[in-house]
């Protein structure tokens, strides 16, 4: 344990100092999207890897948050700044009312279904995000002011940091979850549901509960993207290859894992990022994206973290034997 | 508490664009990169292709007569999937790491505006070809610049004025509108709409449909079933083939029919719907392969003789693509500088002569050209300019022959 | 126009609705194959889009260097796929072992951008559509024009899917192939070799893609990235039948695209799909596995 906490001291600090360290603006643009998908990897397990239910529609949160900020900020004549990102939680409390009612729906299906249903949510969202004009801008998209005295060298940095704060915190929730009862009865729920039901976990509130938490840090996580990015449409934040994105990273890194999602997210946001923009002139892009995608998966089918814990494992045992 | 951290910043900041030198003007004749984010994969790639053919075509002539300003201009493309993040990435990159001296802008105007508040954060001029509904001016921004002769909007004033002049026998009662819901088709069907109605024309269908629409069968019967004098549409061009296949399939000619993008792909067009069907289609257009604009005809004949094909085949994409080097190269010599901030103001006056005819920007990047954006008209093949008068080809054929 | 306004949009509904059935064939032909692979080995099979796109793609290469018809080409890209698909469940489904249902979809879908890779280096990223006579040539039906190509593929939906079910209820490698669906354990026990009955059936399912493929290749234009739109649209469609049956994918297939095309023409073509995802969810609220699923437990 405490070793543990050793190693994690200068990743943290390197984390932490990083705009004061490597102060290249195209490196913390590297870094605002990287952390956002350690944030987003993180939250997404707490869902996918305690309960097993697979999402594959947590861009409809992501979006949904997305366009909450935008709105209130656009509505409320909010000068930009430092104060929206105090604006979040707000985006947070807003994204959970959404998670309860589509929670409820959807969870009452389960396996290859649920994952169907949330794609199905996700593109309502989208829809909804297209045609409410009026509201959203629908096609012409929605633009956030932006403080634009920030310059363009220190631009990067306070949303690097609002990152930083959701990442964390979506590891302390993460954390927690883990160490408590509740965590424990939704590794139950993964193992097989109906036991679990049967020796009397509520599963139906845990599951809810589950999904609501994952859902309420991926639309935080998405405003702040907004915010970052400065216009959004309705197809670029409800967007299914964001949110395929956080499940390969966790399935990467090791599902269910706390350092997984982590470690998946590191790995593929800024080499996909690189690779696009130095390969994808060639188109040879995606082929060798997939390829990677697929020798991992194929190699490594729990992820890297529990395959590379095994191996470490078994290592010692050896040494212990001999 | 706000003031000094971000002074800290800024100083630190100008510390390090000082030895980086994305604002410093290169040492005297040395090369220069134009850096460029083209959709090659993803939804917008089509377009990619011909804008890098435009930008490559330019950069040789510019090079052939000594470079920009004494500098040989080297284009680096980056490919942004047609994705925000990437694109955003993408301007920074080229910017912070890759130092490039100018940036010109992407393809749609959905990825214009997110690139182009990351460029304007340092400072960047940011002509574009792309980028030119309400929204894009709407940001206020005064490093932007669409180069083409109108705002997206005003593409349809042409045709209106066109048909509004029509002798009494033979003007139109009714239109039909439908249009997809993209920043670039609707602002410019909407203001055709309005101009019409105030005109006289009633609408006997308006339908706006998501940009993701893959099946337009039963959209087009909508405004087949309007039975309007004119249809006017608001598509790319996958909608643009399909509304035409499915007029043709369900035997149905209105006397005039003219879509925002589609029929001014040249080749790629006609070869979809069929070389015959073409007759009489028209397209809002800012250039034609035989227009008399500034550097037309050597374009033309260096395109036919760099890339093969014929002057036809030529899509309007790579047309606007020159346009933007043109303009670039003319406010450098104005300015007697490729410095960013130095283009900028000198592209805020004056005229620029461009393949796509004079234009010049108001504070906000908003073209304004005498001439306008014209009509384009297929016709025995080959899309002319029809209206306005002073620049057409040939004469407006009207009514629409029937499919064949 | 009053008096005839409501029998005006009679007609209008009529004829958007006859639209759907005949689309609704070719999602029916490609939501067969979607759910078939499901029902065999419970994998979610995302990179079905990809394949459809791939089949028209190969009917497209075969019409640009040989000129050979989009219909005609099946005889070769049918078996062509067939091949391709139990090539790729040895390779890439087999090894799966562990959370079968939950990596199998980032196989397939990793599988799906290795094939738009492939197609968009091959072919490039422009837009391309299939060209035949009977694209544009229709027939009129009370004033109405029916395009033969619809009338081909709806044909064409009704032979393959009517193949296929004579090949599940009247052949013995039909039965086991339903076997496997029931209980992949039991059929085991039995003596039926589930794996070259799961690869097999992968293959049907990517062979009526192909099918799929040149339908859709003919009435849109389509490029490598096109499988993204498509995927999802067949995955409702599935979801609607009931995951592994074949008659609710046809079925949903047909309620998707008449809903959609009357909704288009009644209220407005931007909440077609909306109001199609509405009875989706609506219809799992009250039966979770969809019209004609099986509701087993763990199993839905």
């Amino acid at each position: 344990m405490k070793r543990k906490a050793l190693l994690l001291l200068p990743v943290a600090a390197l984390a932490v100092l990083l705009p004061l360290v490597a102060p290249d603006p195209s490196t913390t643009n590297i870094a605002v999207f990287t952390m956002m998908y350690v944030g987003l990897a993180t939250a997404w397990n707490i869902m996918g890897g305690y309960t097993g239910y697979i999402s594959l529609g947590h861009a409809a949160f992501f979006g949904f948050g997305a366009y909450a900020l935008g709105l209130i900020m656009v509505h409320l004549n909010i000068t930009p700044g430092y104060g929206p990102f105090f604006l979040v939680p707000v985006v947070g409390l807003l994204t959970a009312v959404l998670a309860v009612g589509i929670g409820w729906i959807a969870l009452r299906t389960r396996a290859a279904t649920f994952v169907i249903v949330t794609i199905a949510f996700m593109f309502m969202m989208q829809l909804l995000a297209e045609n409410l004009v009026k509201v959203t801008g629908g096609g012409g998209g929605l633009g956030l002011p932006y403080p634009h005295d920030w310059g363009g060298d220190f631009f990067n940095t306070p949303y690097y940091y609002a990152m930083l704060v959701l990442a964390v915190l979506g590891l302390l929730t993460s954390w927690w979850i883990r160490r408590s009862k509740f965590g424990l009865g939704l590794l139950a729920i993964r193992d097989d549901e109906d036991k679990a039901l049967a020796v009397g976990v509520p599963t139906r509130t845990f599951k809810l509960t589950a999904y609501v938490i994952s859902a309420v840090l991926v639309g935080m996580i998405g405003a702040v993207y907004a915010y970052y990015v400065t216009y959004i449409y309705p197809q670029f934040v409800v967007d299914p290859l964001i949110g395929i994105s956080m499940v390969l990273m966790a399935f990467l890194g090791g599902l269910g894992t706390l350092s997984g999602p982590v470690i998946g997210a590191l790995l593929l946001e800024p080499s996909q990022l690189e690779f696009a923009y130095r390969f994808g002139a060639s188109r040879l892009y995606l082929v060798f994206y997939s390829a990677i995608f697929l020798i991992v998966i194929l190699l490594l089918p729990r992820g890297i973290v529990p395959s590379v814990r095994d191996l470490i494992g078994r290592r010692r045992t050896a040494k212990g034997v001999t | 508490m706000r003031k000094p951290l971000s002074i800290a910043c800024v100083g630190l900041g100008l510390l390090l664009a000082g030895c980086g030198g994305s604002s410093t003007a290169p040492a005297a004749a040395a090369p220069i990169t134009i850096g460029v984010s083209v959709s090659l994969t993803g939804d917008f790639s089509a377009d990619g292709k011909a804008l890098e053919q435009g930008y490559d075509l330019w950069a040789q002539d510019v090079n052939a007569k000594g470079g920009l300003l004494g500098h040989k201009v080297t284009m680096k493309y980056v490919d942004d999937a047609s994705s925000t993040q990437q694109v955003v990435t993408n301007y920074q990159l080229l910017i912070n790491q890759d130092k490039v001296a100018l940036v010109f802008g992407p393809f749609s105007s959905l990825l214009t505006i997110p690139a182009s508040t990351v460029t304007d954060r340092y400072g960047y001029a940011f002509p574009e070809p792309a980028g030119g509904g309400p929204k894009v001016f709407a940001q206020g921004l005064h490093s932007i610049f669409f180069v083409q002769p109108a705002a997206v909007e005003d593409n349809l004033v042409s045709y209106t004025k066109w048909l509004l002049s029509l002798p009494s026998g033979q003007k139109p009662t009714t239109a039909a509108y439908a249009t997809q819901d993209d920043p670039f088709t609707q602002p410019q069907v909407d203001k055709a709409k309005s101009l019409l109605e105030a005109g006289g024309v009633s609408t006997a269908s308006y339908k706006v449909y998501p940009a993701e629409t893959t099946d337009f069968s039963s959209l087009a019967l909508q405004v087949i079933h309007a039975n309007a004098d004119v249809v006017i549409l608001g598509t790319q061009e996958p909608d643009a083939v399909a509304f035409v296949k499915a007029f043709q399939q369900q035997h149905y000619n209105p006397k005039s029919l003219i879509e925002t993008t589609g029929p001014d792909q040249g080749k790629d067009f006609s070869d979809k719907v069929g070389a015959a069907n073409t007759e009489g289609i028209m397209v809002p257009a800012g250039w034609t392969p035989d227009a008399k604009a500034f550097g037309n005809d050597k374009f033309v004949s260096e395109f036919v003789a760099k890339y093969g094909g014929s002057p036809g085949d030529i899509s309007a994409d790579a047309a606007e693509a020159y346009s933007v080097g043109q303009v670039v190269d003319q406010a450098a010599t104005k300015a007697n500088s490729i410095d960013n901030k130095a283009l900028i103001t000198a592209l805020h006056s004056g005229t620029y002569n461009t393949i796509q005819g004079p234009m010049s920007f108001d504070s906000v990047g908003k073209p304004h050209s005498s001439t306008g954006v014209y009509i384009e008209q297929w016709l025995g093949g080959a899309a002319k300019f029809v209206y306005p008068p002073n620049v057409a080809a040939a004469k407006p054929e009207y009514p629409k022959p029937n499919w064949q | 126009m009053g008096a005839f306004a409501p029998w005006f949009k009679m007609t209008l509904v009529l004829e958007a609705a006859v639209l759907g059935i005949l689309t609704g064939g070719v999602y029916a032909l490609m939501a067969s194959g979607l759910t078939l692979i499901f029902g065999v080995m419970r994998i979610i099979n995302v990179g079905q889009g990809a394949l459809v796109i791939l089949g028209a793609y190969l009917s497209f290469a075969l019409f640009r260097s040989w000129h050979l018809d989009p219909l005609l080409s099946l005889v070769i890209t049918m078996p062509l796929m067939f091949g391709i698909g139990v090539l790729l469940q040895i390779v890439f489904i087999r090894p799966l072992k562990t959370d079968r249902e939950a990596l199998s979809v980032l196989v397939t879908y990793a599988l799906a951008l290795g094939i738009e890779g492939v197609l968009g280096y091959v072919f490039t990223s422009n837009l391309v559509q299939l060209r035949a006579w009977y694209e544009t040539a229709s027939f009129a039906v009370f004033g109405f024009h029916i395009t033969y190509v619809y009338v081909f593929g709806f044909l064409l939906c009704l032979a393959i899917l009517g193949a296929l079910f004579l090949v599940l209820y009247r052949t013995s490698f039909g039965g086991a192939l339903r076997a496997t669906m029931l209980n992949r354990t039991a059929a085991q026990l039995v003596g039926v070799d589930v794996d070259r009955v799961s690869a097999i059936a992968f293959g049907i399912g990517v062979a009526t893609a192909a099918a799929g493929g040149v339908i859709f290749g003919i009435t849109n234009a389509f490029n490598p990235g096109s499988h993204y739109d498509l995927i999802s649209r067949l995955l409702t469609i599935i979801v609607l039948g009931g995951l592994g049956s074949l008659r609710g994918a046809i079925i949903a297939a047909l309620v998707m695209l008449v809903t959609e095309d009357i909704t288009a023409v009644v209220i407005s073509p931007v909440w077609a799909t909306f109001v199609f995802f509405v009875i989706l969810i609506v219809v799992l609220i009250f039966r979770p596995q969809g019209l004609f699923g099986v509701r087993v437990r763990e199993r839905i």
